[in-house]
């Protein structure tokens, strides 16, 4: 649904389709994440869609959940570090033992 | 820094972040001393955030040994780089950026072009999330545990993947996306969006071994 047809439907009041409501969920995702939307239609529409509401629910809970994700689970082998020191030998300002200088 | 066009600049921390980059006992120090070019102090920071930015390069490319290179080089350009680092935003934020920029150019180098994620990268019709108009089923809410959830993210469309942990999991905002993938802010909301849905499908599905135990049991 493009922002005209959203316009021209608030104005009509029609009930919205799932259809039409579900293509509007990525900008009412962005837009407001910690808020319901201030459409009535919208409202109305996730009040009385029990599969819409779900729908909302679940993403919301997926979105919720993604941020524990955050925390770092998995480490690089020491092989890395290895690498990363051979190469910074290589390096002019790399001081190795900053004391000696 | 400019990683192949992409500007890595300081931005300000966001209402937020703070709590998702707390300040670490040592680090500031750690920072200066290195900016010295101290090795020990070097050896610090990596200690210090070595799992987040592997874990962060594991999940964009889905691969060990890539993942590995990819941390090696991030820490090497830590190194050439931090002393433009001036502490506007935390450190993590920065390093995770100029980590992110890595792995972009990286995909880029390779061929995966992230230009026009809508038209490049979209997945074939078996990949697409489908849409829901049909029956309610069961809810997600409180059935999804961490492994779960990484295992569903791991197998996502590349385009996908790239969004949902950018967007849901680093917390970048869509307009900082759409700099870094050189798309529109539009695109990167669709695929946000598209990501999720397919999550959803993925783990409304029962899990492989346990569908597998069960058909075992019923042998």
């Amino acid at each position: 649904m493009t922002s005209q047809n959203s316009s021209n439907r608030s104005k009509s009041s029609a009930p919205l389709s799932c259809a039409d409501f579900q293509q509007q969920l990525p900008d009412l995702f962005a837009a407001s994440s910690e808020s319901l939307p201030d459409d009535p239609a919208l409202l109305e529409h996730l009040k009385t869609c029990e599969n819409c509401s779900a729908l909302v629910r679940d993403l919301q809970y997926i979105a919720d959940q993604a941020r524990q994700l955050l925390e770092p689970t998995h480490e690089p082998s020491d092989n890395v570090w290895e690498k990363i020191q051979k190469s910074l030998a290589t390096e002019p300002t790399y001081v190795a033992n900053p004391n000696k200088q | 820094m400019e990683v192949q066009g992409l500007q890595m600049t300081e931005s300000k921390t966001a209402p937020g972040l703070f709590k998702r980059n707390p300040p670490i006992a040592g680090e500031a120090e750690a920072i200066e001393r290195a900016k010295a070019g101290d090795a020990e102090a070097f050896s610090k920071l990596y200690a210090l955030h070595k799992r987040r930015v592997y874990t962060l390069c594991l999940r964009m490319l889905g691969n060990v040994s890539e993942a590995e290179d990819m941390t090696q080089e991030a820490f090497l350009h830590l190194f050439r780089k931090i002393g433009s680092f001036r502490g506007e935003s935390a450190f993590s934020t920065w390093l995770h950026r100029l980590t992110v920029n890595l792995v972009l150019m990286h995909l880029r180098k390779k061929g995966l072009q992230l230009v026009s994620l809508e038209e490049t990268i979209n997945p074939s019709e078996e990949d697409s999330p489908k849409r829901d108009f049909g029956s309610r089923d069961t809810q997600l809410a409180g059935s999804v545990d961490r492994v779960a959830l990484e295992r569903a993210v791991a197998s996502l469309p590349p385009g996908y993947r790239m969004v949902f942990v950018l967007h849901d999991v680093e917390g970048f905002e869509h307009n900082e996306i759409a700099v870094m993938l050189e798309c529109s802010t539009g695109n990167s909301k669709s695929q946000l969006h598209k990501a999720r849905l397919k999550l959803r499908e993925l783990l409304r599905q029962p899990e492989p071994t346990q569908e597998a135990d069960l058909k075992e049991a019923a042998l």
